[in-house]
């Protein structure tokens, strides 16, 4: 996935602020992930301007499911 | 024909019909795909239970009687194992795991199931690390933020 994340990040730097954890090595990244509630790695969780949750993907997902969700939070 | 050349013509043809399924077999054993529910019913009748995903996901949340077997451990722990013996492998959408059982299949493994959609579709008893610690307070910027987020909760990609 990580390939297709960064393709991403790139190519929405001007829109979507991209959030990245390692929750093996990144405490702050665990406390947020059980803050949502996510019990499965990976998981996307889509959260708009307002601060609410848009949406969540889990696991290996597809390129096409990750750009419509992150074109809805434009 | 007497009789007992017809005995012998049929114990014969039994013979050669077995030797016949015998080689005609699929070699290496057999995998099959299963439903969520016929592993939650799996995982109560005592079969063995093989999580391939890292040990960090695994502490996050695994089904009960799982045994953390990451894919990169398989090939080496899998050595010690009863080939005939049933055995139930998953990780968390059926990625890795297809990985797995067709390495297990190839090695002779007669009996391999098969989570296909993986954990997060699983409706029994899930063993949970997070059940012992506190939910987290939000921080303030995950409230407000400056505009859309994407947060990427990951492991070792």
């Amino acid at each position: 996935m990580k390939p297709v994340v960064d393709r991403l990040e790139q190519e929405y730097e001007d829109t979507v602020t991209f959030k990245v954890y390692d929750v093996d090595k990144s405490q702050e990244g665990a406390d947020l992930m059980r803050s949502y509630g996510a019990q499965y790695v990976p998981t996307f969780v889509f959260v708009s301007s307002d601060g609410a949750e848009a949406g969540r993907l889990v696991g290996e997902v597809a390129e096409s499911e990750m750009r419509s969700k992150l074109d809805a939070l434009r | 024909m007497g009789h007992k050349q017809l005995v012998v013509w049929a114990i014969a043809a039994v013979v050669v019909i077995g030797v016949g399924v015998l080689l005609f077999s699929p070699a290496g054993g057999g995998a099959q795909d299963v439903s969520p529910e016929r592993s939650a019913e799996l995982v109560a009748e005592g079969v063995r239970v093989i999580d391939v995903r890292t040990p960090g996901e695994y502490e996050m949340s695994h089904i009960e009687r799982a045994e953390n077997v990451p894919m990169n451990m398989l090939a080496h722990e899998s050595m010690e194992w009863d080939r005939d013996e049933p055995v139930l492998v998953y990780c968390t959408t059926g990625a890795r795991s297809s990985d797995a059982i067709r390495y297990l299949a190839d090695q002779g493994f007669t009996d391999v199931y098969h989570l296909a959609a993986g954990i997060i579709a699983y409706q029994g008893a899930i063993v949970s690390g997070a059940d012992e610690v506190e939910i987290a307070e939000m921080p303030e910027d995950v409230v407000a933020g400056d505009g859309p987020v994407l947060y990427v909760f990951s492991t070792d990609w």
